[in-house]
């Protein structure tokens, strides 16, 4: 075992440029996932330390409210957040399962193999974790600027202490390994299992009756919340949480039908490929898609705020809280937007270089690349539309009962949602391309042998 | 010297699979090239190589790694721009095109069978095949149906939902030359096409990828270092250092 480790920094180097490309992309979105993890972790704590120590009367009467909204903000971003963590364990998975799977030819244990796996991906989650908590040093000054509660926090109230740190640096690269383990099955399996691609497995209906039991579990808990008095407050914050997992369960599953509906209406190759290719992996299509879909959800939970804060009261109290709703509300979604964003183009950066030999011998081959360029927006705008919209539609939905749908009848309402989702579409599209020209260097790099 | 460029033909071509006895469809030279010489750094890989190629004709290039066999492939093929020397389609010059009239070039004119992954993993067999026809403009009902055409012409029929990775190597390769073949190439490159074959499977499929590129009338060029293989072809060329060392005519 000790001699196979000892291989992995150099069967790391090994894969060259690209490998070395991975590496960065998983490390940067590792970096992120930590630095806004510790930034959502650090206002809540900030305000418990308000709660429990208020230095105005304000804050001694409100500031329980506040800590529930903390609360809610971080269930909201948890799962946006988690799905980047999963999505950077994965990345370069089909280059790392080629390389494993020659080694496991060669007679590298399956045991050896996951220790190999451990090693590279808790490497990259620790380094990613330590650029992380360096980001979030930085990002600490800005947070400090936003006003709440009357006065803006203090960098030393939003920072989240040594203890927390040390167990983001332990959590990162142990949650990294995890499921950069679990994405191994198939070479640990067999040998074989990468090296001859096979029809992909299609999903069970039993993720949608999952989603539905999730959806409906929060429905009855907030339907039943005024009986059951402030207490119920946590199950409702636990069922969002689990209501909002839910969506990644049948995420997929959603996916992978609307490409049988592309698939059947493909006329043209662009759309034809990009059917296909949802159809063959709707798991990869909603690593780059799902993190808009989950911010769509905190949108349409958050479409009420405006009508609340548009709600005149004379009472000062009272205007303060809900303007520091809305303030929380928009950190939140601008949040949740750049991790979407940022999973969509760490997906793409690492799908181009997944496919390298296919789209080089593609282009070779005389497809242009303005149809790899098409297929690729294809890919990813269909599934975006439908699930933004999708999810937003469930948001509202689940929230009814409790929040009415004041969100979506009222202008304010309306118009953050169209902001927001147009906003956060464009965004997600803007990630997509940024990765064009990776995709150009990778065509300009043909097969060639130079003998 | 001014050249017209090959240009792309407006209506989408496809050919339907010709019956693998027929005589050659065209006769005459295809493409020649005229003293090809490219380097990468201080490597010479080709150090001016003239070569003549007939429609419906084939010739292997030969070498040890190293000898530039592959590189005379990709500059033949438009995928790299010689430093110095021509290559003409048909009468025409395409060795010095842009890339974009090159890429239009390999589409329309040239079909590719590489040694292996040129096969889209997401897409059955048979709309791999189809796929270059679709490119071209024709509609994916045409296109499908004459991809079923040359999946049943090449005995792959009933294989026509099976991905890349359901493929024996042998139909894989056949799949592939099928994609080649259906939009009526000028010329079929095939580089190491039985690579990654065992003995059987590769005479299996150069018998095919022969007869049926010779029954098309389009012309052939082989890169293989396996003698048995370039014994399937009409004519070869043996490579040393970028240059060609020996010409003979196989059959």
């Amino acid at each position: 075992m000790r001699a196979v480790l000892a291989l992995a920094p150099g069967l790391h180097r090994a894969g060259g440029k690209d490998t070395q490309l991975t590496t960065a992309l998983g490390v940067a979105a590792f970096a992120v996932t930590t630095a806004l993890t510790l930034s959502v972790v650090g206002g809540l704590l900030g305000f418990v330390g308000r709660e429990a120590q208020p230095q105005t009367a304000f804050q001694a009467e409100w500031s329980d409210i506040y800590v529930v909204l903390a609360w809610t903000a971080v269930v909201l971003l948890g799962v946006p957040l988690l799905t980047l963590g999963g999505a950077a364990a994965r990345l370069g998975l089909a280059r790392r399962d080629a390389r494993l799977a020659t080694l496991r030819l060669l007679g590298v244990t399956p045991r050896e193999v996951v220790g190999l796996t451990l090693v590279e991906t808790s490497g990259q989650g620790l380094v990613g974790a330590a650029l992380g908590v360096l980001l979030y040093g930085l990002l600490l000054p800005l947070w400090a600027l936003v006003p709440f509660q009357g006065s803006s926090f203090a960098v030393g109230e939003l920072w989240v202490g040594g203890t927390v740190v040390l167990i983001v640096l332990l959590a990162v690269p142990l949650l990294a390994a995890v499921s950069g383990a679990v994405s191994l099955r198939r070479v640990v399996v067999s040998p074989l299992g990468v090296a001859r691609r096979q029809r992909p497995k299609g999903m069970s209906v039993i993720r949608l009756v999952v989603a539905l039991v999730g959806i409906g579990t929060f429905i009855v808990i907030s339907t039943a919340l005024g009986s059951l008095g402030a207490a119920a407050f946590v199950f409702l914050v636990g069922s969002l949480g689990l209501a909002f997992a839910t969506l990644n369960v049948v995420g997929p599953w959603v996916l992978g039908l609307l490409a049988r509906i592309q698939l059947r209406r493909a006329s043209t190759p662009a759309r034809l490929l990009a059917a296909r290719r949802l159809l063959d992996d709707p798991r990869a299509a909603w690593r780059v898609v799902g993190g808009l879909g989950l911010a769509g959800f905190v949108a349409g939970a958050l479409a009420i705020v405006p009508s609340l804060a548009a709600a005149s009261t004379d009472d000062a109290d009272q205007q303060l809280l809900l303007t520091d709703l809305s303030t929380g509300a928009l950190l939140t979604l601008v949040i949740a937007f750049v991790l979407a964003a940022v999973s969509a183009g760490v997906a793409q950066a690492a799908s181009v270089l997944d496919r390298r030999r296919e789209y080089g011998l593609q282009h070779l081959a005389g497809v242009p690349a303005e149809l790899l360029d098409e297929v690729r927006r294809r890919e990813v705008l269909g599934p975006l539309l439908f699930v933004v919209v999708g999810s937003t539609a469930t948001s509202v939905l689940m929230f009814a009962p409790w929040l009415g749908l004041t969100g979506v009848s009222s202008p304010g309402g309306m118009v953050m949602l169209a902001v927001c989702l147009t906003g956060g579409v464009l965004l997600v599209l803007g990630a997509v391309e940024s990765t064009r020209p990776l995709l150009r260097s990778v065509l300009r790099d043909p097969v060639v042998r130079a003998d | 010297m001014d050249h017209a460029p090959i240009t792309p033909t407006t209506t989408p071509r496809s050919t339907t699979p010709p019956p693998v006895s027929a005589p050659p469809a065209t006769a005459g030279p295809a493409m020649t090239a005229r003293g090809l010489a490219k380097r990468f750094g201080t490597t010479t890989a080709l150090a001016g190589v003239d070569v003549d190629l007939d429609g419906g004709r084939s010739l292997a290039v030969m070498g040890p790694s190293g000898s530039g066999k592959s590189t005379l492939l990709h500059c033949l093929a438009g995928i790299l721009v010689p430093d110095a020397g021509t290559v003409t389609l048909r009468g025409r010059e395409v060795g010095t095109l842009g890339e974009r009239e090159r890429s239009l070039l390999r589409r329309r004119h040239y079909g590719f069978v590489f040694q292996f992954g040129q096969l889209l993993s997401e897409l059955p067999a048979i709309e791999n095949i189809a796929l270059p026809s679709m490119l071209l403009g024709a509609n994916r009902r045409q296109a499908t149906e004459l991809a079923a055409q040359w999946m049943h012409s090449l005995g792959l029929a009933g294989m026509e939902q099976r991905r890349p990775g359901e493929l024996s190597g042998g139909q894989a390769q056949r799949v592939a030359v099928a994609r080649a073949l259906i939009t009526g190439p000028a010329v079929v490159f095939a580089d190491e096409p039985t690579g990654a074959l065992d003995q059987a499977t590769g005479a299996e499929v150069m018998r095919v990828l022969t007869e049926t590129t010779r029954a098309a009338g389009a012309a052939l060029v082989v890169v293989t270092h396996d003698a048995t293989v370039a014994g399937w072809c009409d004519e070869s060329i043996e490579m040393r250092d970028g240059t060609v060392v020996d010409r003979g005519v196989l059959r």
